[in-house]
């Protein structure tokens, strides 16, 4: 599990598009995205080189959003294994950002190899950027 | 102490071993090893690839740090040295702290506040 959080000068309303507006979505991650902010709805983000897959789980602005994460060609963490779970939570005139991935692919071991892979591509565009 | 053939001869960081892992083949490579030690033979019997760029790929890895060779009488054998991905666990665990780094840059940019500042 990956737990960080961030603190923002804008409220709530204000960080809370940037997890469900493609066009403010690619401001801070990935180089497309294709998202359909309601629950079940579709959460496609591509990376160069990679393609972040997954759906919406939970949408309740601006408090919260949930959606699921994963790499289509990479057998271990294929869509909807892992998920993100972001957490707004208002300080003064501030937002506290809070991010959780879960049930990312045990790391630890070789035999998890492939977890690793799969988050290369993202891994190395940002290392790029 | 003399490192041994095909140990890397420094520490290498997890720039050169995502190079490494930059390929299809190579990490293709890597999972034929993960079990089991193997010969360089062996290897490259899996792959649709001249011997010689088979031997390219395992050179580009055991120089990332990633493969380890052994050489028993006339053969050389190669297994996954695992903790050469130790790296690369630190860069995941950075990578959506990063990724928040450029969210509060990028709301703030587009939201800037309109207090006023006191004289400075």
């Amino acid at each position: 599990m990956i737990n960080t959080s961030v603190r923002i000068a804008a409220l709530p309303e204000v960080v809370f598009p940037y997890f469900t507006d493609p066009q403010l979505l690619v401001t801070w991650i990935g180089d497309r995205a294709d998202l359909d902010a309601r629950p079940g709805g579709t959460f496609a983000l591509d990376f160069s080189g990679t393609a972040a897959r997954g759906s919406y789980v939970a949408v309740e602005p601006p408090h919260r959003v949930v959606f699921t994460w994963g790499i289509p060609e990479d057998v271990a963490m294929p869509p909807g294994s892992s998920t993100v779970e972001v957490v707004f939570v208002a300080d003064g005139a501030d937002t506290i950002v809070n991010l959780t991935h879960r049930d990312l692919p045990p790391d630890r071991e070789p035999s998890h190899l492939e977890g690793w892979e799969g988050c290369l591509g993202g891994l190395i565009t940002a290392i790029r950027r | 102490m003399t490192p041994e053939p095909g140990e890397p001869a420094a520490p290498v960081g997890p720039d050169a071993v995502l190079r490494a892992l930059a390929d299809p083949h190579r990490r293709q490579i890597l999972r034929l090893v993960l079990h089991a030690e193997l010969p360089a033979g062996q290897i490259a019997a899996h792959f649709d690839l001249t011997q010689q760029a088979v031997s390219q790929h395992l050179t580009v890895l055991k120089r990332a740090g990633v493969l380890a060779e052994r050489r028993e009488g006339t053969r050389r054998l190669y297994s996954l040295r695992s903790e050469s991905l130790q790296p690369l666990r630190t860069l995941l665990d950075e990578f959506w702290p990063d990724a928040l780094a450029r969210l509060k840059q990028s709301v703030e940019r587009d939201h800037p506040r309109t207090e006023k500042r006191g004289p400075t």
